[in-house]
């Protein structure tokens, strides 16, 4: 080992450069960070190559104006390509990580059994996991569920679930002295929430290894069945344009950990791995429907920990497509995207901000036979996302709409208004039946993911995955993925734990490869 | 059977690319509108474009003033152009892939048409050119039109347009929202390593 390493500017960096370590790992999020950490802790030489900036809590103003421009893909503007689905990703130092809202589960047992009976997913149970969600649970402090988390929007949720009997649950953080602000989505500004930036990449560096902020990895480059070397743009932070250009070579491996649509997407334009033919299909999404109600009491959806409570029951609907309940920040930027219409008619919805509790619908998909969508590359480079929404998923939005609505209800709301763009208004029971009517086309109702998952699946079969259960390449011995991608179907929950534990597993076996 | 995969990987990506060329259709019609500009009413830009043209500023910023609260609000609320929606709009767009960046500009080309505003909307004017009711009709028109492609033009626009508007602070109080709270003193937390400082490995 070489002492500790360090971040590194894109903008210190010359017009060429390039370097030589035993590992490249692309990506700087919850598996990237991980992964990093374990291989520079077993004494290998490591860069990270992250395509965000490097910023820290003096950074983190809490403006939506900076925040998402600044942390978020194609600076807040990453959707579907028919715009139906906006997709909040993370983009920085910390990757997700940096913008997440700190919810924490581990990997449902009846998600891995999926994998296990339909994927062909080998040697990956619970009790195989279970010690590598020990370990991040410990690191990134994520303690029981605590009451004191829940502000207003969440305990509207608790509390017309719990009238429903439908169990809602305390969602366990990744949080530390957690002042309980509300800007998580925007970066913690006391550095309270437990990123990957704050934890194991500060190991990783701590041992050893370079991090090297403003690197967008164009390509990686393969000869005779090994990967050698990736080569990246440097940006100008400012302009988000190239300025010079690094090229990292591998003497051991690369793992990648750009996230389920940029990991794809990277081996695609690299035209390298791609044997299986399911090098960015069956992408998942976890399709979030919101739905907004109105209280005569102020609830101030944007102040307090963003995501305290969720509601699993209806996760398994048997033959159906399954979902879970959690709340939503609203801050003014957010809210205003949220809502339709516009002029005089946004605004008025507008004014009624501090008001409006939000609860979301995440769709469970790829568990049934819905096949999720896929990730392309065009002639330019530009990643294309395209999710069309299967009817199961149609039927499951639509189900989950009426039972959302159901829970406020309850929990004494004036009235509950869909996000169509001809909004429904429901004041009681008999008024649901108009949801199953309204149109559910793209962009006729507000939808949004925050998270990302399939494209590169694991599974012992060459044939439908693209890397085996360990997270290596079937075609490739030194090339492996350790992010979000991986999952052959959506989780269920909240993936940030998933992927740290994942990577950790696959870290944990990389570093076992002899030199 | 890894045949089968492959095969079907294929048919589905000849699928997709056919569903792009169709999907990337109007927009590649904004080409054939040599003249949507011809008569646009220009607006002066508070400073130097960075993405648009003059022209394509003037339509974003006319219909950013649609989009952002009308008239009805009264004198409280600023209008989009004081708040330089088109121009903070520009900016972020001049960030984003190249490709995404020309695929906006000539969205903001059909938008102002004649043309299609005739065709859409029974509104054969210029979009900059149009009355406020006439314009309010058009971005009506292609909010519900049952063309996904319509709807998803107007959803670019006006998703720009109100994030833009209503992340200003100066909304904040006219929505409810008081802000960003003062962030409290509290006792240092272990931090990231900040370059090239190099910070000691936090006990786990």
């Amino acid at each position: 080992m070489s002492g500790p390493g360090r971040i590194v500017d894109g903008a210190d960096l010359p017009e060429l450069s390039s370097i030589e370590v035993d590992y490249v790992v692309v990506g700087s999020g919850a598996g990237g960070s991980v992964a990093a950490a374990v291989l520079a802790e077993s004494g290998a030489k490591v860069a990270v190559l992250e395509e965000g900036g490097h910023y820290t809590k003096r950074d983190f103003n809490m403006q939506e104006s900076w925040a998402y421009p600044a942390l978020y893909q194609d600076h807040g503007n990453r959707t579907t390509d028919d715009l139906a689905i906006l997709i909040l990703q993370g983009r920085s130092i910390g990757g997700g990580t940096t913008v997440n809202w700190t919810s924490s589960f581990r990997t449902p047992e009846p998600t891995l059994r999926l994998w296990a009976e339909r994927h062909g997913v080998r040697g990956l149970d619970a009790a195989t996991l279970a010690p590598h969600f020990d370990a991040v649970e410990k690191r990134l402090d994520i303690g029981p569920g605590n009451p004191d988390d829940v502000n207003a929007n969440n305990r509207k949720l608790m509390e017309g679930a719990a009238k429903l009997g439908w169990q809602p649950e305390l969602i366990r953080r990744s949080v530390k002295g957690c002042a309980r602000l509300g800007y998580c989505g925007m970066g913690c500004p006391l550095d309270a929430k437990r990123s990957a930036r704050t934890t194991y990449l500060a190991d990783a560096v701590a041992a050893g290894a370079q991090v090297f902020a403003d690197c967008r990895v164009k390509l990686v480059e393969s000869d005779r069945g090994r990967v050698r070397a990736v080569t990246a743009d440097v940006l100008d932070r400012a302009s988000d344009r190239p300025r010079a250009r690094l090229v990292a070579y591998a003497r051991r491996g690369v793992v990648l950990a750009a996230g389920a649509i940029n990991t794809p997407a990277l081996l695609l334009r690299s035209k390298t791995g791609l044997d299986s033919g399911q090098v960015g299909r069956r992408t998942f999404l976890h399709p979030t429907v919101p739905l907004i109600s109105f209280y005569d009491q102020p609830i101030e959806a944007f102040y307090g920990p963003p995501q305290s409570v969720a509601v699993h029951h209806f996760a398994d609907r048997g033959a159906q497509v399954g979902y879970f309940f959690e709340t939503a920040p609203i801050h003014p930027m957010l809210g205003a995207l949220a809502l339709p219409g516009f002029g005089d008619s946004h605004r008025r919805l507008m004014e009624r901000l501090p008001h409006v509790q939000a609860t979301i619908a995440l769709l469970i998909d790829g568990h049934h036979d819905d096949p999720g969508g896929g990730v392309e590359v065009n002639g330019d480079g530009r990643v294309k996302l395209h999710y069309p929404l299967h009817a199961s998923l149609r039927e499951a939005a639509v189900s989950a709409l009426a039972d959302m609505a159901r829970v406020q209800l309850a929990a004494g709301a004036r009235e509950v208004m869909t996000l169509h763009e001809t909004p429904i208004v429901i004041r009681g029971e008999g008024d649901l039946a108009q949801i199953a009517a309204a149109p559910f086309g793209p962009n006729q109702h507000t939808m949004f993911s925050a998270h990302q998952m399939g494209g590169a699946a694991m599974g012992d079969d060459p044939g439908r995955s693209v890397v085996d259960s360990r997270g290596r390449h079937h075609a490739i011995e030194n090339l492996w993925i350790v992010d979000g991608s991986i999952f052959p179907t959506s989780l269920g929950v909240n993936p940030q734990l998933s992927i740290y534990a994942h990577a950790r597993l696959f870290a944990t076996e990389i570093a076992k490869t002899k030199a | 059977m890894p045949g089968t995969q492959g095969k079907s990987a294929r048919l589905d990506r000849r699928r997709f690319l056919k569903r792009g060329l169709l999907g990337g259709g109007l927009l590649v019609c904004a080409g054939a509108l040599p003249f949507a500009f011809r008569s646009t009413l220009r607006r002066q830009p508070r400073g130097p474009l960075r993405l648009l043209s003059d022209d394509e500023y003037a339509v974003l910023a006319a219909a950013a003033a649609r989009l952002a609260p009308g008239d009805g609000a009264g004198p409280r609320w600023p209008t989009a152009e004081a708040v330089d929606c088109a121009g903070k709009i520009d900016a972020l767009m001049a960030q984003v892939h190249a490709d995404m960046g020309s695929d906006f500009r000539r969205l903001l080309r059909l938008f102002e048409s004649g043309v299609v505003g005739a065709i859409v909307a029974g509104s054969p004017r210029p979009f900059t050119r149009a009355s406020a009711t006439d314009q309010d009709a058009r971005l009506e028109a292609w909010r519900r039109s049952r063309f996904a492609l319509l709807r998803s033009g107007y959803q670019a626009i006006k998703r720009l347009a109100q994030a833009t508007y209503y992340s200003s602070p100066e909304i904040y109080a006219l929505v409810g929202y008081p802000g960003p709270p003062e962030v409290p003193q509290l006792p240092q937390l272990p931090t990231s390593p900040t370059s090239p400082t190099i910070v000691p490995r936090v006990p786990g």
